[in-house]
């Protein structure tokens, strides 16, 4: 597997009037070509504003890179000057946003907003550009692309200017495709119809997907690995399997336990108590640590480094320190965990397999 | 026979009635829901389930049909005193907590609006007292009343929303999508603090979403809603495990579940409505196919739908 994008301790702070916000402390991650990783935590953890920092989408007068790097093809994106950039966004790495009631220009016909990032990243002839946005048009699922053509983006419907957001967004056939909740303002059959899209697509052109979300029914859907953020760190990551069925930290388990689930009637559903920490005055330890019941005593004053779990699968608890006691995760978990070979709860008769 | 503290009988509500440009957002609806229960609506965007919570709770004048609350007609012209007596019992929770509170008042005012209109507190102190209780009541605390709406969260905020709908004492909250604009964490807090209250208080809720896992969750009844039309309601256990109408089986497909393994093997089964070849002579019409469960249906299609549900049974 090559890795595409690797971001390596990166740490990024707003200056705002009431002080620094470090809304970034320390993330580590690597995207490998052709998979697809979603980024999930609840707002402010930070898994917009790290994406949006590999784009370099932040204004530059109030955020500030205090550390860390980004590596894409052996360039590191911070501290790459502007021009540069503007090479890189829309050609190599290109985004797709949450509402795509607002990110097409009103005033532009759609096929115009296709073409755009051709015309500026390719020598191509007007002409040409014309004829690949039609096809890409086609591509993304617009009936009658010819004519649509020629429309403004209010004379298409919600699901329908999602599809026209993606087809600007693959015009370069980029290396990196951001999705930033691209469907949470979508209705579930749409929401299912551009996943499919997406998935199709990555197979055609072989592009990496970084995917966010809090939606845990979108990630099982299309991711291949996880990375679970909360208050400005990552605190566990692995393959959408070991994040689901052998989940190690006590916020995935909280996440995991707040989904009702459609088989089972339980009788109060389970709520993470509290609300996400304050990241002008980041907690000195295990950031979850407030909000967890299984909260040590090391978790106040230190936070945790990684632990590995498998190869691929990391998370940062101190429950997975050799002298951590041994705590029984949620029923709910446990249940989960069942089902997971290399898991300690596994039981070999258990499993759905 | 349960007790029914809201009748809905062939309700319609056409926008921009006989013009071409005309809009069937409710056609012809009928359904009613049990004092104490959770009576869910689902359906896709411009499927006309707000518009039913709003015409309910006559934000808007129906075209046609009878809303009965306690058996008196909501629509029908009543007096001043009868009118604010109607719009104490019944409140509404909104979307958006964002958009729903005034942000140049502050969480005190805001929540005391329906108690000083309806002059429930008879002294300044009665009032902040009332005020103070309800927010302890939903989880915020004595100090959130001085402060103004931006210095929330979106989970508070909602919080206070439901504060404000309780602060007259109602008898049936319409909550319109209260959590789509939450976080998965916030929304499991705000779900259980309406079942909290429905249990203490005796509430009625009429909980509209496009989310239908947390809609099975805390609704005893559900009812499906297509192009302004009721298409199924079923208990909502009964309508997860045994869904009969085509375009409840495309909506249940298409919900993504958090199980990695079940996901990669999921079909989704697209609603075509010309699938159902209705033909000219048949009449399209609500029918009970199973004790309390309900489909509109051809006589055709009832008829198999019938042998069909025996046979999951």
């Amino acid at each position: 597997m090559t890795k595409i994008l690797q971001v390596k301790d990166l740490e990024l702070s707003f200056h705002t009037f009431a002080g620094e916000v470090k809304a970034i402390r320390g993330v580590n991650f690597d995207l490998n070509k052709g998979e697809t990783l979603a980024i999930v935590g609840e707002s402010g953890s930070g898994k917009s504003v790290t994406t949006k920092s590999i784009m370099r989408l932040l204004p530059e007068s109030s955020s500030e890179f205090k550390n860390g790097e980004i590596l894409f093809n052996g360039k590191d994106l911070t501290k790459l000057p502007e021009q540069e950039m503007q090479k890189i966004r829309g050609k190599d790495i290109s985004m797709i946003f949450q509402d795509p009631m607002t990110s097409l220009n009103p005033t532009m016909t759609i096929g115009k907003q296709v073409m755009e990032p051709i015309l500026k990243h390719q020598k191509v002839s007007k002409a040409k550009a014309r004829k690949v946005a039609i096809e890409l048009l086609a591509m993304v699922g617009i009936p009658n692309a010819e004519n649509r053509y020629k429309m403004y983006p209010h004379q298409f419907s919600g699901g329908q200017r999602q599809r026209i957001v993606i087809a600007t967004a693959l015009a370069c056939n980029p290396q990196i495709l951001i999705a930033d909740e691209p469907t949470t303002a979508l209705d579930v059959t749409i929401q299912a119809q551009i996943l499919e899209l997406m998935k199709d697509i990555q197979k055609k052109i072989d592009t990496s997907i970084i995917f966010i979300t809090h939606d845990l029914g979108v990630v099982a859907n299309v991711a291949d690995r996880v990375a679970v953020m909360y208050g400005g760190k990552i605190v566990e990551i692995g393959t959408v399997d070991e994040i689901f069925y052998n989940p190690q930290h006590p916020y995935t388990w909280g996440l995991l336990s707040s989904m009702p689930s459609m088989d089972v009637n339980e009788e109060k559903l389970y709520a993470i108590p509290g609300t996400p920490p304050d990241l002008l005055f980041p907690p000195k330890g295990d950031a979850f640590a407030l909000r967890s019941e299984y909260a040590l005593q090391i978790d106040m004053e230190e936070p945790p480094p990684f632990f590995q779990v498998s190869e691929t699968h990391y998370a940062a608890t101190w429950l997975l320190h050799p002298q951590a006691p041994q705590v029984e995760p949620p029923a709910a978990i446990i249940e989960r965990m069942r089902t997971f070979p290399g898991s300690r709860y596994y039981e070999a008769t258990g499993g759905r397999a | 026979m349960a007790d029914v503290l809201l009748e809905v009988k062939n309700l319609k509500q056409y926008f921009n009635e006989g013009k071409p440009s005309e809009v069937r957002a409710i056609d012809d609806i009928s359904f009613s829901i049990n004092r104490g229960e959770t009576f869910g609506l689902v359906g896709e965007s411009g499927c006309g389930k707000s518009t039913t919570g709003r015409t309910i709770i006559r934000l808007y004048d129906a075209t046609d049909g009878e809303v009965l609350f306690d058996g008196v007609n909501v629509q029908d012209k009543k007096s001043k005193s009868a009118n604010k007596e109607f719009n104490r019992k019944m409140q509404m929770i909104f979307q958006d907590p964002y958009a729903s509170l005034n942000p140049r008042m502050k969480v005190m005012d805001i929540i005391a609006e329906g108690i000083d209109v309806h002059g429930l507190a008879k002294s300044r102190k009665e009032r902040r007292d009332r005020v103070i209780q309800l927010l302890e009541t939903v989880g915020l605390n004595r100090e959130h009343a001085e402060r103004y709406p931006h210095e929330f969260s979106g989970g508070q905020r909602q919080r206070i929303g439901i504060a404000r709908a309780l602060a007259v004492d109602p008898e049936f909250i319409i909550a319109d999508e209260p959590i789509s604009a939450l976080d998965v964490s916030i929304q499991a807090q705000v779900v259980n603090l309406l079942k909290e209250l429905q249990e203490e208080r005796g509430l009625t809720y009429l909980f509209i979403a496009h989310d239908l896992s947390m809609v099975k969750y805390i609704s005893d009844r559900i009812g499906v809603m297509y192009f302004g039309k009721l298409v199924e309601m079923a208990p909502a256990e009964e309508l997860y495990r045994n869904p009969m109408h085509a375009y409840t089986k495309s909506l249940l497909s298409a919900i993504p579940l958090p199980d990695p393994r079940y996901e990669r093997t999921r079909v989704r089964t697209p609603y075509n409505p010309k699938d159902h070849q209705y033909g000219a002579g048949d009449t399209v019409q609500f029918r009970e196919i199973a004790p309390e469960h309900f489909v509109l249906c051809s006589d055709k299609e009832f008829e198999e739908m019938k042998a069909a549900h025996t046979q999951n049974a």
